[in-house]
C-alpha cells in the first residue's frame, strides 16, 4: 500500500529531526512534569480541582496542536522548497494518499504522545482517567483538525520562513489562551470571548471532559465542534496543497 | 518511426507577462535520446516540467506516450511509465539513500530491485548515509536512481551531470547510453556541448523560449558548423597583425588567432608570412563542433554553467 510507504517515510523523517522529536515528545513531557508537580504540591489545588489529570489532558491537546501547526507547516514547506513535492507530483502517487499518509503519521504520533502522558500522569501523580470512545475520538479528530491547519499554512504561504513564523504566531497564543495552563474561567471576560472561538479550546476541553471529568454531555458537544473544524481545515488543506505548478 | 513518444507542438508558456516558451515544436521517437541544449533561462526546465505533468502550459500541445500528462486520470497512467530527474533534485533529508530509494520504489506498482539500482549508480558507499549529508554529486546520482526506479519507458533528465566530477559524469553517460541500448526513450537537458553531442541522437537548441534549430549532431555540425579553421595558439597581436594583411577572415579568440581553412595554400601563405617576420606559434587544424553551431544560433558562447559570454 502506498499509504503505508508514505507513512513510514514521513514518520521516520519527522522522528529523526531534533526539533520534531523535541516538540513531539520531550517538551510536552517536561511541561507536564513541571505543571503536575506544582499542582500536586499539598495545599495547592490543581485547576478546577482536577490536579494532574487536568494537565495530562490539556498539555497533550496543546502538543497535538503544535505538532500539526508548527511541525507539519515546517516539514511541508521544507519539502516544497527542496522540490520533493514536485518530484512526487511527477510520480503516480495521488495527492490524496500523500496527505493521508502525513495525517496518519500525525495521528499515530498523537496516540503515542497521549499514551506516554497518561502513563506518566498515572505513575508519577496518581492521576485517574476514563479511556473511552469519546477520548479516543476527540484525540483523533483533534489531530485531523490541526494537521489540516498545518497543511493549509504550508500550502498557502510560499516562503518557508514566513510559514514557520506564522505557525509559531498562531500556535503559542492559542496554547496560552485555550486553557492549557490555567482554566479559561480565570481569564478576563474579553480573553474568554477570544478563547471561545479557538479550536484548541474545544479540543482541550473535550479531552479533559471525556478523559478526566467524565462529563460526556460536554464532551459530545466538543467532539461535534472539533469534527466540524477538522472537516473544514482538511478540505481547505487539501485544496491549498498544490500537486502541480502554475 | 512509429507514433512519437513525446510530441510538442506550438507549446507556449507565459509566467505572468513574461514569455518563457514561445511556440516550441519537436517530436521524440521511441528509443531516441533527445538533447535540449540552451543557456540559463532558455526554457529547458519549463519544457520538461510541462511534459512531466508538474507544470501547466499556457497553449499548444504537449503529449507523452500519446496522452496529456497534466490530465488527472490519463496523466497518472503516463506517470507510471515515466522516469523523472528534476533540476535541483532533493529527497527526504533525514532518510538514508537506501530508505529514500525504497520510498520511491514503494510508490510505483512494479519497481526494480533497489540494491541493484544502488549498484548501478555506484552508491554502495553512500547507501546508509542520510540524504542531507551527501555530496552534491551523490545527491545527483540518487536523483538519477530515483528516476529509474520504475524501469520507465521514457526518462526526463534535467541536467543529469551537473555538479559531477569527470569520472561520475562518464558513469552517468554510461547509464544513459545503456538506457538507449535497452530501447528506452530519453529527453535530457544540458549546458554541456560535449554531453549533448556524445549522447543525443538529435539535439534541439533552445534560445529565449524558441527552438532555434533541430537535428542530429553530425547534421548540425555539417550544415551550420562552418568550415575547418586554422588556430595559431597564443599568437597574440603580432601574429594577428601579420595574418590580417593576407586574410580578411582572421579573428582573435582570446590570445588565439583563428583563420578559416579553405585549402592547403592558405596554410602555406600564413606560414610563409609568419616565418618571414620571425614569428613562432603552435598551429592546429580545428574541426567545427557543436559549439560553433550554438554560437551561430544563439549569437553568443556559453560557459559550462550555462551563462552567456
Ligand atoms: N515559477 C516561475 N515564475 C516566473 N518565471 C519563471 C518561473 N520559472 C521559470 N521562470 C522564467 O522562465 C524562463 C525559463 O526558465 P527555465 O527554468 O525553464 O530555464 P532553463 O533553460 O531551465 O534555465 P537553467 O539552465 O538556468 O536551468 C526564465 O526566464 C525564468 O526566469
Ligand atoms: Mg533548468
Amino acid at each position: 500500500m502506498k499509504l503505508v510507504v508514505v507513512f513510514k517515510a514521513v514518520t521516520r523523517n519527522w522522528l529523526r529531526s531534533r526539533s520534531g522529536l523535541f516538540f513531539s515528545f520531550l517538551f510536552p513531557v517536561l511541561l507536564l512534569l513541571l505543571l503536575a508537580s506544582v499542582s500536586s504540591t499539598p495545599g495547592v489545588p490543581g485547576p478546577a480541582g482536577l490536579g494532574a489529570g487536568y494537565y495530562v489532558a490539556s498539555v497533550t491537546a496543546a502538543f497535538v496542536m503544535t505538532n500539526g501547526v508548527i511541525g507539519l507547516t515546517n516539514v511541508g514547506s521544507e519539502l516544497r522548497r527542496n522540490g520533493v513535492l514536485k518530484r512526487l507530483s511527477a510520480s503516480p502517487l495521488p495527492k490524496f494518499e500523500w496527505l493521508l499518509g502525513n495525517i496518519l503519521s500525525q495521528a499515530v504520533l498523537a496516540l503515542i504522545l497521549a499514551g506516554v502522558m497518561l502513563a506518566l500522569g498515572a505513575v508519577l501523580f496518581r492521576a485517574e482517567y476514563l479511556v473511552n470512545f469519546f477520548s479516543i475520538a476527540i484525540l483523533v479528530m483533534g489531530t485531523l483538525l490541526f494537521s489540516g491547519l498545518g497543511m493549509t499554512l504550508a500550502g498557502v504561504i510560499k516562503d518557508p520562513e514566513t510559514a514557520s513564523g506564522v505557525g509559531n504566531a498562531i500556535a503559542f497564543p492559542m496554547m496560552l489562551l485555550s486553557g492549557t495552563f490555567w482554566p479559561i474561567s480565570a481569564m478576563p471576560a474579553y480573553l474568554q470571548s477570544v478563547a471561545a472561538v479557538l479550536p484548541l479550546t474545544f479540543f482541550s476541553e473535550g479531552l479533559r471532559d471525556s478523559l478526566v471529568v467524565a462529563n460526556f454531555q460536554i464532551a459530545l458537544t466538543d467532539l461535534v465542534v472539533v469534527t466540524a473544524f477538522a472537516v473544514a481545515f482538511l478540505l481547505i488543506g487539501t485544496a491549498t496543497t498544490k500537486w502541480s505548478e502554475p | 518511426m512509429g507514433a512519437p513518444v513525446v510530441r510538442v507542438e506550438g507549446l507556449v508558456k507565459r509566467y505572468g507577462g513574461a514569455t518563457a516558451l514561445d511556440g516550441v515544436s519537436f517530436e521524440v521517437g521511441k528509443g531516441e535520446v533527445f538533447g535540449l541544449l540552451g543557456p540559463n533561462g532558455a526554457g529547458k526546465t519549463t519544457t520538461v516540467e510541462i511534459l512531466e505533468g508538474v507544470r501547466a502550459k499556457t497553449a499548444g500541445v504537449a503529449t507523452v506516450l500519446g496522452e496529456d500528462p497534466s490530465d488527472l486520470k490519463r496523466g497518472r497512467s503516463v506517470k507510471r511509465k515515466m522516469g523523472v530527474l528534476p533540476q535541483d533534485f532533493s529527497a527526504f533529508a533525514r532518510l538514508t539513500v537506501r530508505e529514500n530509494l525504497e520510498f520511491f520504489a514503494g510508490i510505483y506498482d512494479s519497481p526494480v530491485n533497489v540494491p541493484e539500482l544502488i549498484g548501478l549508480l555506484k552508491l554502495e558507499e553512500d547507501s546508509q548515509k542520510r540524504f542531507a549529508l551527501l555530496s552534491g554529486g551523490s545527491k545527483q546520482r540518487v536523483g538519477v536512481a530515483a528516476a529509474l526506479v520504475n524501469d520507465p519507458e521514457i526518462v526526463f533528465l534535467d541536467e543529469p551531470t551537473i555538479g559531477l566530477d569527470p569520472e561520475a559524469r562518464r558513469a552517468t553517460w554510461k547509464v544513459i547510453s545503456d538506457l538507449k541500448d535497452r530501447g528506452k526513450t530519453v529527453v535530457l537537458t544540458t549546458h554541456y556541448m560535449d554531453e549533448a553531442e556524445k549522447l543525443s541522437d538529435r539535439i534541439g537548441i533552445l534560445v529565449k523560449g524558441k527552438l532555434a534549430v533541430l537535428g542530429s549532431p553530425a547534421e548540425l555540425i555539417g550544415r551550420f558548423g562552418g568550415s575547418k579553421t586554422i588556430v595559431f595558439k597564443n599568437g597574440g597581436d603580432a601574429v594577428f597583425g601579420t595574418l590580417r594583411r593576407f586574410f580578411d577572415g582572421a579573428t582573435m579568440e582570446g590570445q588565439d588567432v583563428v583563420l578559416p581553412f579553405e585549402n592547403l595554400r592558405d596554410l602555406d601563405v600564413a606560414m610563409g608570412a609568419l616565418v618571414g617576420r620571425g614569428l613562432d606559434s603552435d598551429v592546429a587544424l580545428r574541426q567545427p563542433t557543436l559549439e560553433e553551431v550554438f554560437l551561430r544560433f544563439a549569437g553568443f558562447r556559453m560557459t559550462e554553467s550555462g551563462d552567456a559570454v
